[in-house]
């Protein structure tokens, strides 16, 4: 495999579970991520993403399964791996007396690059993530979100075909989420396998294609997800005057109320149409009809449902 | 070799950028260099209460200070070499990169190692002042600079080797500390007692001039000796433990200095004088003596001239610089160990990033 990326290199993962004396951290993790595609790794804090982000990412060996990165085994071939892998931790952390620019530099060299190399590398990856005002301020007066911008450079140093991204948007304002999404959406169009794992379901639903639920250790099915599709989904509707809004729904008695207006469960797509064409039918001025969460959200909060029953 | 060449000196580059060369650094060297500057003066003006050789005692004061200095310092700057950097976050980001686990280890040793040494190159003109003082001499200086860098090394790779193997910093620096006191001080306690703790018996035969064989004003006028006294006692004995003082590097750096003694024979400076005591210690204590008046040929009481102590006795630098580099290495073994990827058991309470 090419270690530049031009290959595309994907990501498959079977069986692979992992331990910490008693706590089964990762205990059945099944998946693949294709190059090209952004894939969101779904699932609650502790439930074994960043532990399986570090068996993907070379530093943690499984107790059983095998990952294929690129076609290599991270146990067996650790350092074509690493070519092949950019990794960015859910930790922030960085050399704080080093500034931006020479953390990417050194970076770059441990990376193999040759010095004159790593130094334009660097320049690049600064304008893209967008610090070139604090490039040479040492890493420890950026802030939280700018840390992280910091922390996905430093992970493209060396041209990585994967990108393991564990809770890349944690603590970012709502414009460099934008910015994070677009440069995702980017490096994934460019060929890439990009594995981002996160419990701010919004964020992922707006850059991932795929999605892998992960509970407890494991990933989920694929037929239980499929079954969970079916399930009935929740509509938001307001109406100008919510009195009429409630009286045209006052033959059902599963509408419930949220602080942004009434909430009805429909089957599906359909259900929803139909549901909005009697409700101007009946004379409601809808203002606002949407589903009440996301795709993922609903699977994710549905997931947990079921999990808890 | 090349390429881990290179990996190693970026290892070194990056270590002394972040973790030495900070405010606090300079500001101990600038502390370092006031208090030699004391220690030497006061030592130099007090030069004179040891007499003749107090320039030679003075500056082995002074070398020895500098060790002292250097072994207070160096496990500072490298008991937290690994384990800081996994509490910051950014041990796995090295990880991940092409560096090898030994490469990364033997960076921060070297680059721990530079940083105690510049601790020595302050020093360096308090050593020229008080050897220029104690009657110059080369080879004294040479072979005190050349222990002292050797021994820094090898408490910068203790304080590596336990900061990858100890998860909190704040233990692995503590334990490099006690490391340390084990081999200055704990060497010489545990030398001292265990003489005393397992003695050997020794009997003396003392035969001495019978009253009236000397007359009043000592000379020998009827040779003739009362019988025999016979006595058994108890009495220390360290030529077994002879190795605990070889483990010691005030020892070492004793040991290896080319002794200086005066033309009757005595140590002319600390150096020797330790020197000629550790070394005496390797020869067994005679199991029974004889002291006699009358028969001078049967008397075993020691009159051996210290060089001829030195010259019969093993050289005992070697063999602690010897149980030196084994501590070393074991401990950057340990720590290669410690950061090998990717992990299959990871320490109590360590998490990996």
């Amino acid at each position: 495999m090419d270690p530049t990326g031009s290959t595309p290199a994907g990501v498959v993962v079977q069986g692979v579970r992992r331990s910490f004396g008693s706590t089964h951290a990762v205990r059945d993790m099944t998946f693949s991520a294709s190059p090209g595609r952004v894939t969101g790794l779904i699932g609650p804090n502790g439930s074994g993403k960043t532990t399986l982000l570090l068996m993907l990412a070379t530093l943690l060996a499984p107790d059983a399964g095998t990952i294929r990165i690129g076609g290599l085994d991270p146990l067996r071939d650790p350092g074509g791996v690493r070519a092949l892998t950019g990794w960015m931790p859910d930790v922030l952390g960085s050399w704080a007396s080093l500034t931006t620019r020479a953390t990417l530099e050194l970076t770059g060299r441990l990376h193999h690059l040759p010095k004159a190399r790593a130094a334009a590398r660097a320049e690049e990856l600064i304008a893209l993530v967008g610090l070139g005002d604090l490039a040479d301020q040492p890493t420890r007066v950026l802030s939280r979100g700018q840390k992280q911008r910091m922390s996905l450079a430093r992970a493209l140093v060396h041209d990585p075909g994967v990108l393991l991204l564990d809770e890349p948007a944690s603590g970012l304002d709502p414009e460099a989420r934008v910015d994070l999404r677009v440069l995702v959406r980017r490096l994934a169009a460019e060929g890439r396998t990009v594995l981002v794992s996160s419990h701010v379901l919004a964020e992922l639903e707006e850059m991932a294609d795929d999605a892998v639920y992960v509970q407890r250790g494991a990933t989920v099915d694929p037929e239980r997800l499929e079954a969970l599709r079916d399930a009935p989904r929740l509509w938001r509707v307001r109406a100008e005057d919510p009195a009429a809004l409630d009286a045209a729904l006052a033959g059902r008695d599963d509408v419930s109320t949220d602080h942004l207006g009434r909430l009805v469960p429909v089957p599906d797509e359909a259900g929803a149409a139909d549901l909005l064409a009697a409700l101007v039918r009946d004379g409601v001025r809808v203002v606002a009809f949407a589903p009440a969460s996301g795709e993922m959200e609903r699977t994710f909060l549905e997931l947990s449902r079921e999990a808890g029953a | 070799m090349k390429t881990s060449a290179l990996a190693v000196g970026t290892v070194v580059d990056l270590e002394l950028r972040q973790r030495v060369r900070s405010t606090a650094w300079y500001v101990l060297l600038g502390v370092s260099a006031v208090l030699l500057l004391g220690v030497t003066l006061l030592l130099l003006a007090t030069a004179g209460l040891f007499g003749r050789n107090g320039g030679p005692q003075a500056a082995a004061a002074v070398v020895f200070f500098v060790l002292l200095l250097g072994t207070l310092v160096t496990p500072a700057l490298s008991g937290a070499a690994i384990n800081g950097d996994r509490d910051a976050g950014t041990l796995a980001t090295t990880q991940v990169t092409l560096i090898h686990g030994w490469q990364l280890v033997l960076g921060k040793f070297l680059a721990a190692w530079t940083a105690s040494l510049a601790f020595l190159a302050v020093a360096i003109p308090f050593l020229l002042i008080a050897e220029a003082f104690g009657g110059a001499d080369a080879g004294v200086l040479l072979t005190s600079l050349a222990v002292t860098v050797i021994e820094l090394g090898v408490i910068a790779a203790v304080g590596v080797g336990l900061s990858a193997v100890i998860a909190r910093p704040i233990f692995s620096v503590v334990t490099t500390y006690l490391v340390v006191a084990a081999l200055s001080i704990g060497t010489l306690v545990a030398f001292g007692l265990g003489g005393l703790a397992f003695p050997v018996t020794v009997t003396a035969t003392d035969e001495s001039y019978a009253s009236g064989a000397v007359d009043d004003t000592g000379k020998v006028v009827h040779p003739v000796c009362d019988p025999p006294i016979v006595e058994h006692y108890d009495t220390p004995s360290y030529d077994k433990l002879w190795g605990l003082l070889a483990a010691n590097p005030y020892v070492v750096l004793a040991d290896a200095v080319p002794g200086r003694f005066d033309a009757s024979g005595n140590p002319k400076d600390a150096f020797a004088a330790i020197k000629v005591a550790e070394r005496t210690v390797q020869i067994p204590i005679a199991r029974s003596t004889y002291s006699s008046d009358c028969h001078p040929g049967r008397d075993t009481r020691d009159t051996r001239a210290p060089q001829s102590v030195l010259d019969s006795t093993a050289p005992t630098w070697t063999i602690g610089l010897l149980i030196h580099l084994v501590l070393a290495l074991v401990a950057l073994g340990a720590a290669v160990r410690a950061v090998r990827t990717p992990a299959r058991r990871l320490a109590r309470g360590t998490r990996i990033a």
